[in-house]
């Protein structure tokens, strides 16, 4: 563990050290130096400690394809150390040790492990009362990280990408991709999730610099093409229908649309089991060569090399020409192909051990590290022949026995996959139009062949798009050697022969898994939680399925693979958050509520005012201020949020009335009527005015969050019915007020040029003119009970009718009114709120508005469904209720229950203090045997405690309805 | 001044204002030079107005105004306004600073012949200009606008951060200049999402007086 | 994400649409009877396959009809409702 002389193409820039702490300790490095590189530079060894028992860790992949290494520094959590760069300042702590790496005291569970065999949890925590206080503890145990949350949040926008032709990966079958679908015209990026693009070429040389250097002029070629995007520290973290994959970089993620995907991500090296392979100098052979090449450091001093293939034998030489000492090569295959590797290293005189296996490694007697390795040959059935081992010492292993394709943007592509002996692998068998895959994923191995693989993809890309005339074919040239050991597994007596580093499960947790009758992948994969650790099966998914395989004597293509989903590796939230763009409506009107201390409640998207605050006084007292403005003297709340919709044209009428309940066609131009909407299923689900204001021209509202799903729904009616009319939404056109009280037409008149004498503008009327010199409509409603004018006007003007209004309302007493009192106002006289006092069944035969409805029409939306209902005796109906007038306590709320007979016999919709009756009202719905007037009822609070109410005819307030269509001449000409 | 911009009161108090068809609109700020990296500039004021049903085209002809032959696609209209056809059958038509075309239409509210339907128009409009605009873009808006044929005068109604809003892309003195509207009471939203962003990429908030300038090719 | 072409704006993205439902056939409610009528209202076909769906480009308000295989999430095929497509698309 030394930093070696400068390598040609390190990653490493010497003149920029850069230093940083570890458990307390300064840890010399260099700019482009990862945290395990540096620490594995300056002799450290262990990394961090195991998931479940608290082993010592190294490096196993350094390609973050486990998490031995998992580091957290401050705020940061679970960084990968093997692939974060090292940062001056950085002060890092492994994750979940007790008294650090070297003294985790957690140790003492690798000692207990007869009795956390996999699945434990399962049968350890019998009684209810057991698992809380264990689970506590398993939690500290094994929690990975420490969440600080004070952390502040760190905005890291989204963007937008495109492209032609996204190329995953950049290796050489990625890179003539690439090259050939851009020769072709093609727009193209490619994306790599390393520092810098080139993958394997670069350091699997075997000594030898022609394949590196053939890369590099590769990379070259890309970096200056006009038309390709190189993306490197990028990971395409999953795929998404039409080609959309999401870039993650550190700063942001990148939502790329492509037209077409080429997937040349390459493979995963996979780990030889054995006893104790996961002792801190046991390695893959792309490690060790990561660590020579991109690095400069030597991975270890005197090394055994475990192989299967030629990839093996190179990493043999690599070591053997930076100073470390081979002791031998342990050749797993029974006749390998003799390849130039193979050669060379016979040629070098080290020792190569035939049809021989791995049975062990020896810890040294600090048991953070090798001493030494049990070697034996194997028998005809590769099984290890333990009587006739022999050990060499050595203090570290490189293993080279196989690979599994990073296939998992293929699946999540739609590719159907296959098991081809050939390379011992899965491979892809149907690709969906625009997916293509090149190099080791697509099982070539062979450096000439891939090259040729990726240029293939390439031109496939470029057919698809149409640039080119001809597909090429995409068959696979038979691999002259295979890559991948069918089973580099070892079972030994005393266990700890690792298969997922990440979950700490060994050769027999599988054994046991399968005895127990977990024997189904999926099942497998859930009861040992194998590939659903941190690193999510990468190096572990093909080892379980090989034993799976093995144990139920079945091929692998028979027992098939677990789901691979996005993200590839994990995405910080912050980067899916994003800016986090959540719309809002304002009304014209807002920033005079806000000057008048508006206190603000949402309504779906929109802010509304609740109640306006006044010094000194409560929320109650507020709203009741403002309830006695309106019922005493003028006061004016903002409608604007209302939907206001129009609809023109010779069928205008006749929509309407296939749209609502009621019947409109006669109504006089220039009169308004209230209309209640059913859906197809006779449910209420909105109402509003309609005001006609031609006869072929009528001004409609809806309920604030009904606007745009009503205007959307009509405009698929007006199409479907095809009827010769046209709807315009006007609900952002327009700001709308109510002005409402027994002084609200001495405040207007003076203001308009309309006339509004009770005779000339009676109740329900509709008239448009000018108010102030803003053309307004004006219409005189009655939802709060008050004589009062519903005025609309442009939203540009909202602002100068709101000043005028209220500047003639001072000497008048006016004041602006919010939700809340709005609510009581229209409660105290029975309205109902559709939404409120209306729920998901509710009919109108419930909700007493049978007489919106008007059956002798030749169809509405829900008629033949209310000719079903109207026959039926409803299950319940609305009726107000009121508490005594010296009511003490809490009151009931909205959805509390009312009890008759131990049941429940209806509930509360709405309820509030009437300060003009002095006592509680409200509305519920009840058993219709409980709604004769004088009923007692009781009402259930959340406490279990019980009120009586009343029940009481409604309106509950100006029963006769006088004040919103008459008043006192006195008032009126105040 | 009775007409009030959507987003009248985020607008600085540094700025200098003036009446432009009965609106107070940001003539000129300190910070008008950014508009060559990223300006915001608010032109609610100008006035527009809408027509639409399935005669609206032929309605529009026969008062002499060039109509758009395809969906989605603009022409330019005397005195540097604008009529843009959205869909098949809704035009938006827009007048330049020194324009009165929408106003008269609006004046034939209450003569328009059958399948021709008023639209009101309370828009909040801006402009976006400078060479950032696409990075801007890239970060609210999933089309790609680098992909369009500008000579095609396309006009794109699509979603912009959740708001629908319809974009009229091209470029002026060589810089990209984008118009957008959207419903004028998401406009808060919009403008003050749209500067935080902007800010972030080097620009911000710019007056009128700025693309008067471009508009007329000053 | 998705995507889906709306036939007068092109191809968006699905989080510019809105479902509007199967396009499914009413039956007369003067002639049905209260068994039939049930069944149109509170059951829906739920059989894999093509399926004519109502769909709406929600910026600009198109509503439009899509086939789409409900097994594959394929949609064949967008375009606009009945006679609409003549009358409208002539200036």
């Amino acid at each position: 563990m030394k930093r070696l002389p400068p390598i040609s193409g390190e990653w490493i820039d010497r003149h920029q050290p850069v230093s940083f702490t570890f458990e307390g300790e300064t840890i010399p490095g260099y700019q482009g130096d990862t945290v395990s590189s540096a620490l594995w530079a300056a002799g450290r060894r262990v990394l961090g400690r195991s998931f479940k028992y608290h082993r010592p860790r190294g490096i196993l992949s350094l390609a973050n394809h486990d998490v031995n290494t998992l580091m957290q520094d401050g705020p940061k959590l679970n960084l990968r150390a093997d692939v974060v760069p090292v940062e001056p300042g950085m002060d890092l702590m492994a994750i979940h040790t007790f008294g650090g790496v070297q003294g985790d005291r957690a140790t003492v569970l690798d000692r207990l492990s007869r009795f956390l065999p996999v699945g434990f949890y399962y049968k350890a925590f019998l009684g209810k009362n057991q698992f809380p206080f264990w689970e506590r503890v398993i939690r500290s145990i094994t929690g990975l990280g420490a969440v600080d949350t004070t952390t502040p949040r760190l905005r890291t926008p989204k963007r937008y990408d495109f492209c032609d032709v996204l190329v995953i990966g950049s290796g050489v079958s990625g890179l003539t991709a690439a090259i050939a679908a851009a020769e072709a015209g093609a727009d193209v990026v490619v994306v790599d999730e390393n520092a810098r693009a080139g993958g394997s070429g670069h350091y699997q040389r075997g000594d030898d610099g022609e394949r590196s250097r053939q890369t590099a002029a590769l990379v070259a070629q890309v970096q200056q093409h006009p038309r390709i995007r190189l993306y490197t520290d990028t990971t395409a973290a999953g795929y998404y229908a039409d080609h959309w994959v999401p870039l993650v970089h550190r700063d942001y993620i990148a939502k790329m649309r492509a037209r077409a995907v080429i997937v040349a991500a390459g493979a995963y090296e996979q780990p030889a089991v054995f006893r104790n392979n996961d002792l801190p100098g046991v390695m893959l052979a792309s490690a060790a060569q990561r660590l020579i090449y991109r690095y400069a450091v030597q991975p270890m001093e005197r090394a055994v090399v475990l192989t299967a293939n030629s990839d093996g034998y190179r990493a043999a030489l690599d070591l053997a020409a930076q100073g470390v000492t081979v002791v031998a090569v342990v050749e797993m295959r029974s006749q390998p192909v003799v390849t130039d590797p193979v050669r060379a290293v016979r040629d070098r005189g080290i020792q190569i051990l035939s049809q021989s296996c791995l049975y062990e490694a020896r810890p040294n007697p600090g048991g953070d590290g090798v001493a030494s390795v049990v070697v034996c040959p194997l028998d005809a059935d590769d099984q290890p022949q333990t009587g006739f081992t022999q050990t060499l010492a050595c203090d570290g292993v490189v293993m080279s026995v196989g690979w599994a394709p990073t296939a998992n943007l293929l699946y999540q592509a739609g590719v159907t996959m296959r098991f081809d002996e050939t390379v011992q692998q899965f491979v892809p068998d149907r690709l969906p139009a625009g997916i293509l895959a090149c190099g080791r994923v697509n099982g070539v191995y062979d450096w000439e062949e891939k090259q040729r693989d990726g240029q293939r993809a390439g031109l496939a890309a470029a057919h698809r798009l149409g640039l080119v005339d001809t597909a090429p074919s995409l068959e696979r040239a038979i691999a002259p050697e295979c890559p991948s050991h069918p089973y580099p597994m070892m079972a030994h007596p005393k266990g700890k022969n690792f298969v997922d580093f990440d979950e700490d499960l060994h050769y027999e947790d599988f054994i046991h898994a399968v005895q127990e009758g977990f024997d189904n992948i999926e099942l497998l994969k859930r009861y040992t939680t194998v590939g659903m650790g941190p690193s999510q099966g990468k190096h572990s998914n093909m080892n379980a399925l090989r034993i799976l395989a093995h144990l139920r004597q079945l091929p692998p293509d028979a027992i098939g693979t677990t789901t691979a989903r996005p993200m590839f590796h994990p995405v910080p939230m912050a980067h899916l958050a994003g800016r986090g763009f959540m719309p809002e409506r304002r009304s014209p009107l807002h920033n005079r509520h806000a000057q008048q201390g508006a206190v603000w409640m949402p309504a779906g998207q929109w802010q509304r005012p609740a109640y306006y605050h006044q010094p000194g006084l409560t929320r109650q007292a507020c709203i009741q201020q403002e309830v006695m403005a309106v019922r005493t003297r003028v006061g004016l709340i903002d409608v604007g949020t209302l939907g206001k919709l129009e609809l023109r044209g010779p069928d205008a009428m006749a929509f309407l009335e296939r749209i609502y309940t009621g019947k409109f066609s006669k109504m006089k131009v220039g009169s308004s009527r209230y209309a209640l909407m059913v859906d197809e299923s006779g449910v209420v689900i909105d109402d509003g005015v309609v005001a006609r204001l031609a006869a072929d021209h009528v001004y409609f509202t809806t309920t604030t969050s009904g606007s745009a799903r009503i205007y959307r729904e009509l405009s698929r009616l007006i199409t479907m019915w095809q009827m010769d009319c046209g709807i315009v939404n006007l609900t952002g056109a327009r700001a709308a007020v109510n002005l409402a009280g027994p002084r609200s037409l001495s405040l207007l008149q003076p203001l308009t040029n309309v006339d509004l004498s009770p005779e000339a503008f009676p109740y329900l009327a509709v008239r448009q003119g000018a108010i102030a010199g803003i053309p307004a409509l004006l219409m005189r409603v009655g939802f709060v009970g008050e004589w009062g004018y519903e005025l609309h006007v442009p939203a540009d003007q909202g602002q100068a009718l709101w000043d005028a209004l209220i500047t003639a309302g001072k000497h008048l007493g006016i004041r602006p009114f919010g939700v809340e009192a709005q609510r009581l106002l229209r409660l105290e006289k029975g309205h109902v709120i559709v939404g409120q006092d209306t729920d998901g069944l509710t009919t109108p035969y419930d909700a007493n508005l049978g007489w919106a409805v008007k059956m002798d029409k030749p169809f509405f939306v829900g008629q033949r469904s209310l000719q079903i209902l109207k026959q039926r005796s409803p299950k319940q109906l609305l009726a107000g209720f009121t508490l005594p007038e010296r009511f003490q306590g809490n009151p009931p709320q909205e959805c509390h229950l009312v009890i008759h007979k131990g049941d429940i016999a209806g509930r509360v919709t709405s309820i509030g203090y009437s300060s003009s009756l002095k006592r509680y009202v409200g509305l519920a719905y009840l058993q219709p045997e409980l709604t004769a007037i004088g009923t007692e009822i009781t009402i259930r609070l959340t406490d279990g405690s019980m009120v009586t109410a009343t029940v009481a005819p409604t309106p509950f307030y100006d029963p006769d309805n006088h004040r919103q269509a008459t008043v006192s001449r006195e008032e009126a000409f105040v | 001044m009775m007409r009030a911009s959507p987003v009248q009161d985020c607008l600085s108090s540094s700025a200098t204002r003036r009446d432009i068809n009965g609106m107070s609109t940001v003539w000129s700020t300190p910070e008008d030079l950014q508009g060559d990296t990223l300006g915001l500039c608010d032109r609610s004021c100008l006035t527009r107005w809408g027509v639409k049903g399935a005669g609206a085209a032929a309605w529009l002809t026969a008062l002499g105004l060039p109509v758009p032959q395809h969906p989605n696609q603009w022409c330019a209209l005397p005195e540097d306004g604008l009529i843009a056809r959205l869909g098949t059958t809704e035009f938006l038509i827009e007048d330049g600073w020194e324009g009165a075309i929408a106003p008269q239409l609006a004046q034939q509210m209450a003569n328009l012949p059958s399948k021709v339907y008023p639209v009101l128009r309370q828009d909040l409009a801006i402009a976006l200009t400078g060479c950032a605009v696409p990075d801007l873009l890239r970060q609210t808006c999933s089309v790609n606008f680098q992909a369009l044929d500008l000579t095609e005068q396309p006009v794109i109604l699509t979603s912009m951060i959740g708001v629908s809003v319809v974009v009229i892309p091209g470029d002026r003195a060589g810089r990209p200049f984008y118009r957008i509207w959207c419903d004028g009471t998401f406009g808060v939203y919009l403008w003050q999402t749209l500067v935080t962003i902007a800010q972030d990429l080097g620009g911000g908030p710019i007056g009128a007086a700025y693309l008067y300038d471009l508009e007329l090719g000053r | 994400m998705k995507l889906m072409t709306c036939p007068i704006n092109g191809q968006r993205p699905i989080s510019e649409f809105f479902y509007g439902g199967e396009l499914r056939p009413m039956p007369d409610p003067a002639t049905a009877d209260d068994a039939t009528w049930a069944d149109y209202i509170f059951n829906q076909n739920n059989v894999p396959g093509l399926k004519q769906e109502w769909w709406c480009h929600t910026p600009s308000n198109t509503w439009f009809i899509a086939e789409r295989h409900t097994l594959t999430d394929e949609i064949q095929r967008t375009y606009l409702y009945g006679s609409q497509v003549l009358e409208e698309v002539s200036p």
